[in-house]
């Protein structure tokens, strides 16, 4: 491992001996270790992303079934995508509902416990550790199983509730709620984006504030003109990272569910709608097909907020 | 600032008390809060701790945390409740991680050091497609991923979720570490290389010894996350005797969760065990790790 291979070339451009260096040997000296290291990366992107990506796209314009060679059917997976396909649209529904949901909702949580902490609170690293937990513990199965349990008839949400006289439903089995139990998990996990608001309500420089209650600003005043302000790069940081997570949710809902989306398709994610159709029922080329529409409503997510966040997000350079 | 200050507390001395009076009740409130907040937050997970170690009739009978007897019989139960014993999906689940880790630091490393320290043609380009792949959904990649590994033969082998890891596929991880290289002062490397090290050199002699704390990072969160995969081994494991632990629970769940929740709850609890412990020791790494991924750009 100690014998490289750039030492020839380093030893060739230091020594002197070429004083006009060839286009061949500048491109070896300059070029070629910044490519060796990413070499792996290399591998993987083009083997594992790229190529995967366009294959995928053309499996999106044909039957494929995994079994027989694919057959182009042109269009037709996504004609019946956004014309015929109850289960597309009730997938799209209940996800974008997670996601304008949750998403808020866990941020304003997140944003408001970090506000708390961030006046200077004694035990801040107990509480910090104790509100991080959850977002650490939440994706496994483990905590899917408990949720399924918590919420459900005779769970121990209900039980709380029997003390003060509430008969719940079942959380998890009516479909007015179970998607609301799934909000519930995701809000539980608001741990990470308020330890990035910590990072971010750090950075505020104090002297802003002395400034301000100087000239007889209220709390109320500097919260809008300062802190938020200042801190909407990390707002727009987390709303992003939590958006494009909450499309891609996928396992609290498998489990949830016992990989239904039910009850009446209330809990069917999108990826899980996907996953169905993939390795459930073999229509490669039609999940592939819901592949690319989900990533053009990601891609569109993302391009919009970059795009309005000069409007809004504040960037001191 | 220091001069003033005595002279407004002599004014304003009654207003001060006040003040002082409204600050402590405002901090008791939101200690309040925050320990209410905190008992709600973990009272599932406790619950979940104290079921598993209650008799099986007593599950559901209380809802105290504290059981009035402990057992161990849930652990016996579920640990042997499948065809195969929860032994094995643990030692997948291990071997996974670890070689998850190895292929995480190594790669992931080699690509950040190009990035945020070699000077080549292409490299913002590439840097920004590197970045353009966070955003990706897995699902896009999904399936002709899928049919390659089964045609490479590699169905119901940990090599699907272990060999992409070799390959830098954690787009995550290089940005965790160039953030960090970049921090490294730059002196350190042209001296090195005034010294005539080759980049090689550079890497593995003066970069990797000062990123201790980032490759510690990168290697808990591998950990944690490849632990927690659930959707992964779902697609590529279906003999159980290869089933990873989150698997394992999954079947636990279809199959005899209705009559035994002890060892369900139990199996559950000891799978969020080595996060926890993770968690316990390796808590400031992770908090300043999450925190770096939204501060710096």
């Amino acid at each position: 491992m100690t014998a490289h291979p750039f030492s020839a070339a380093d030893s060739a451009s230091t020594s002197g001996r070429a004083v006009t260096p060839s286009f061949w040997s500048r491109l070896w000296t300059r070029d070629a270790p910044g490519y060796l290291f990413l070499l792996p990366w290399f591998i993987g992107f083009f083997g594992l992303t790229l190529g995967p990506m366009l294959t995928s796209l053309y499996l999106s314009f044909t039957d494929f079934d995994l079994l027989t060679s694919p057959n182009w059917v042109g269009m037709d997976n996504y004609t019946r995508i956004f014309t015929a396909d109850p289960k597309f649209a009730a997938s799209m529904r209940v996800t974008f509902f997670f996601v304008i949901f949750s998403v808020p909702l866990k941020l304003a949580f997140a944003l408001a416990v970090a506000l708390l902490l961030n006046r200077g609170m004694r035990g801040l690293p107990l509480y910090r550790a104790v509100f991080y937990l959850p977002s650490l513990l939440g994706a496994s199965v483990a905590i899917a199983v408990l949720w399924r349990q918590l919420f459900a008839g005779d769970g121990v949400v209900n039980d709380f509730l029997a003390i003060f006289g509430i008969e719940g439903p079942s959380w998890i089995s009516n479909p007015r709620y179970s998607l609301w139990t799934l909000i519930v998990l995701s809000v539980w996990q608001f741990g990470s984006p308020m330890i990035i608001f910590l990072a971010g309500l750090r950075q505020i420089p104090q002297d802003m504030y002395e400034a301000a209650s100087l000239d007889g600003a209220s709390k109320a005043r500097m919260f809008w003109k300062i802190t938020l302000p200042l801190l909407t790069p990390v707002v727009f940081f987390n709303a992003v990272i939590q958006t494009i997570d909450a499309f891609k949710s996928f396992t609290p809902a498998f489990i949830i569910s016992g990989g239904t989306g039910n009850p009446i398709n209330s809990t069917l994610f999108y990826t899980l709608y996907l996953y169905q159709e993939a390795f459930g029922f073999f229509r490669m080329g039609y999940a592939s097909a819901l592949a690319w529409v989900l990533l053009a409503i990601v891609a569109a997510f993302t391009g919009f907020s970059f795009l309005t966040s000069k409007y809004w997000v504040h960037y001191d350079e | 600032m220091t001069s003033s200050a005595p002279r407004l507390t002599v004014v304003t001395g009654a207003d001060d008390s006040a003040a002082r009076w409204r600050k402590r009740a405002l901090s008791t409130a939101s200690h309040a809060a925050l320990i209410i907040a905190s008992i709600l937050m973990l009272y599932p997970l406790l619950w979940m701790l104290s079921a598993s170690f209650r008799p099986e009739n007593e599950i559901f009978s209380s809802s105290t945390l504290w059981p009035s007897s402990w057992s161990l019989d849930a652990y016996v139960r579920g640990w042997n409740g499948l065809r195969v014993s929860f032994g094995t999906f643990f030692l997948n689940s291990f071997i996974i991680a670890i070689l998850a880790i190895i292929g995480n630091l190594a790669t992931c490393s080699l690509a950040a050091f190009a990035f945020a320290r070699l000077e080549f043609r292409g490299r913002s380009f590439w840097f920004a497609l590197m970045l353009g792949t966070l955003m990706l959904p897995y699902q896009v990649t999904l399936i002709p991923q899928y049919v390659l590994f089964q045609g490479l033969g590699w169905i119901n082998t940990i090599l699907p979720l272990v060999v992409p890891k070799f390959l830098a596929a954690d787009a995550f991880f290089i940005f965790l570490m160039v953030q960090f290289f970049r921090g490294i002062p730059k002196e350190l490397d042209e001296a090195a290389q005034m010294d005539g090290c080759s980049p090689w050199r550079i890497y593995w002699k003066v970069l990797l010894p000062l990123s201790t704390p980032v490759l510690a990072t990168a290697g808990v969160f591998t950990f944690i996350w490849t632990w927690d995969d659930f959707f992964g081994p779902l697609i590529y494991l279906s003999d159980i005797r290869t089933y990873t632990v989150m698997l394992g629970l999954r079947t636990f769940v279809d199959s005899t969760a209705q009559s035994d929740w002890g060892g369900l709850f139990a199996m559950s609890s000891l799978s969020l065990l080595p996060i926890f412990l993770f968690f316990l020791f390796f808590q400031r790494l992770l908090i300043d790790g999450i925190a770096t991924t939204g501060m710096k750009r």
